[in-house]
């Protein structure tokens, strides 16, 4: 434990001593705002025409389906603490310093986690109050709320959707170790394999996509926009076991092949 | 070195350090400094927070980072970016790294690399006083005539081959360039005597004989016996890197290939 605890001291000092760090927070909290607005605004102006039920708007409810873009900036974030030390050999030092590879692992995932919920709870914050000043305004007919209870809800299951995707990230990139190869991957299993699935237009298909990462984490954040163009086959609950699930192999692969291959 | 740090799986055997793997070390900084590539580093990441992260790592005070940056003379540049930092910096930071948990065991992987006479200078300095300190420190490197000057003993190999694990004095004597000149008026007359007693003796000019395989006092007594006047009876040592090319010309009959020390 104390190896552990001294392990995500020293990872907490990597991560946050060098640039990339706050290059990827501040594009993260660009993209969630403004996502969030543009989205806010789509909602409210369909239903002003008619084309959707009139009903006041939550205001923390296009955060959560912004989460869908915003989410790169940070995997960004997460990939490079494992791949940027591949990238420069610094993993060998790293692992001179903690020769436990899963000890290694579990501290970047435990260091990477809280800055994930912290960021996406402040982030997703500054972009509720933005959609509710857009909102309220007479433009948009006023059709916005914000129940304290269930913004909350909402910003703690941005927090947690980012923390693991992160982490699903960082097992990705110990996996594979390459940043390319780990985007690629990532950005796969989040977008590019569900929505050529949805675009097959079977119920098989669509089954499956709604199973996979993000889609879970919008049924997890009980998103009422979640791209499938109707709710939920599933509960949040099943939804948080299936992102879970994604992010326990994710972790898993990353750590056999840490532990297995030469550094 | 990777093999005994646990970076790289050994396809067999094992690598202790004090009977005990390293990965089962606690704190293993504080026991193995090693410096194996001075270009490890993250580009954008400046030394000090290198090393910053590092002493955190195996609960090392942070004073020891200033400390180490002082005693390789990087204290100037420890802020800067390492990406920036010249090959002979990135080497005096790797050093600094290696030295940060005060351990009893160094390993360098070519330690002189890229640095200029006053670094070789100083890391040979460094490496001496550190054994003098009662510390184990283990040198790799092609450099023969740098080995001379600092090892107190070899490894080398070969192909993944032991080939000699000695004293380097051991080495050098073993050698068959290592040899007794002695300068006389009468060598023939020498060189009859001294085969008569087994040794073997090469003349290498008009009054100049090498004796080879006796320490240098019996050729002066079996001179003296002879009634022989000697102009000249010195040792005259091979190098390190005769020596070495000796030892793995014998390795490449073995079967052993190049080798490396």
């Amino acid at each position: 434990m104390r190896a552990l605890w001294q392990a995500m001291g020293a990872e907490w000092a990597k991560v946050w001593s060098v640039r990339s760090t706050w290059w990827c927070l501040a594009a993260a909290a660009v993209v969630q705002v403004l996502g969030a607005v543009t989205l806010g605004g789509a909602t409210a102006t369909e239903a002003m025409r008619g084309e959707g039920p009139v009903a006041p708007v939550t205001a923390s409810e296009p955060v959560v389906s912004a989460t869908s873009f915003t989410q790169f900036a940070l995997v960004a974030l997460a990939m490079l603490t494992i791949t940027a030390e591949y990238a420069s050999g610094s993993i060998r030092p790293a692992l001179q310093a903690v020769p436990v590879r899963g000890v290694l692992l579990a501290a970047k995932a435990l260091v990477v986690s809280p800055v994930m919920v912290v960021a996406g709870v402040l982030s997703g914050a500054v972009a509720t109050a933005a959609v509710w000043l857009l909102l309220s305004a007479d433009l948009f007919g006023g059709l916005v709320e914000a129940p304290a209870g269930e913004v909350a809800a909402d910003l703690l299951g941005v927090g947690a959707y980012y923390a693991l995707v992160s982490v699903m990230t960082l097992g990705a990139g110990a996996a594979l170790r390459s940043a390319a190869g780990t985007l690629t991957v990532v950005f796969m299993l989040l977008m590019g394999l569900p929505l050529m699935l949805l675009m097959t237009g079977s119920q098989v298909a669509l089954e499956a996509s709604s199973r996979m990462p993000m889609f879970a984490g919008l049924a997890f954040m009980d998103s009422a926009e979640n791209l499938t163009g109707g709710p939920m086959p599933y509960s949040a609950g099943e939804g948080l076991a299936w992102l879970l699930a994604w992010t326990a192999a994710a972790l898993a692969a990353g750590h056999a092949v840490l532990r297995r291959r030469d550094a | 070195m990777r093999l005994i740090l646990g970076l790289d799986r050994p396809t067999a055997g094992t690598a202790l350090i004090g009977g005990v793997p390293y990965h089962e070390i606690r704190d293993p900084l504080r026991t193995v400094g090693a410096l194996l590539d001075a270009r490890a580093l993250h580009p954008g990441r400046s030394g000090h927070a290198h090393l910053v992260a590092l002493a955190r790592s195996n609960g090392i005070p942070r004073r020891r980072v200033a400390e180490v940056l002082e005693v390789v003379g990087l204290a100037g540049a420890a802020r800067q970016r390492a990406g920036t930092l010249s090959l002979g910096m990135s080497q005096r930071l790797g050093i600094a790294a290696a030295l940060l948990g005060d351990p009893e065991v160094l390993m360098f992987d070519e330690p002189v690399n890229g640095l200029d006479p006053d670094g070789v200078r100083w890391v040979r300095g460094l490496v001496r006083s550190l054994a003098g300190e009662g510390r184990t420190v283990f040198v790799s490197s092609h450099l023969m005539s740098e080995m001379q000057l600092t090892a107190d003993h070899l490894v080398v190999i070969g192909k993944g081959r032991l080939i000699k694990d000695a004293p380097l004095a051991e080495v050098i004597a073993g050698s068959s360039l290592t040899a007794v000149v002695v300068r006389t008026p009468h060598a023939r007359e020498l060189a009859v005597r001294l085969r008569g007693a087994g040794i073997e003796v090469t003349r290498s000019g008009e009054s100049d004989l090498l004796a080879t395989g006796a320490p240098i006092e019996r050729i002066g007594d079996l001179a003296h016996e002879a009634g022989i006047r000697l102009h000249e009876l010195r040792t005259r040592e091979a190098s390190l890197e005769q020596a070495y090319q000796e030892l793995t010309e014998q390795g490449v009959e073995y079967g052993a290939g190049r080798a490396g020390a």
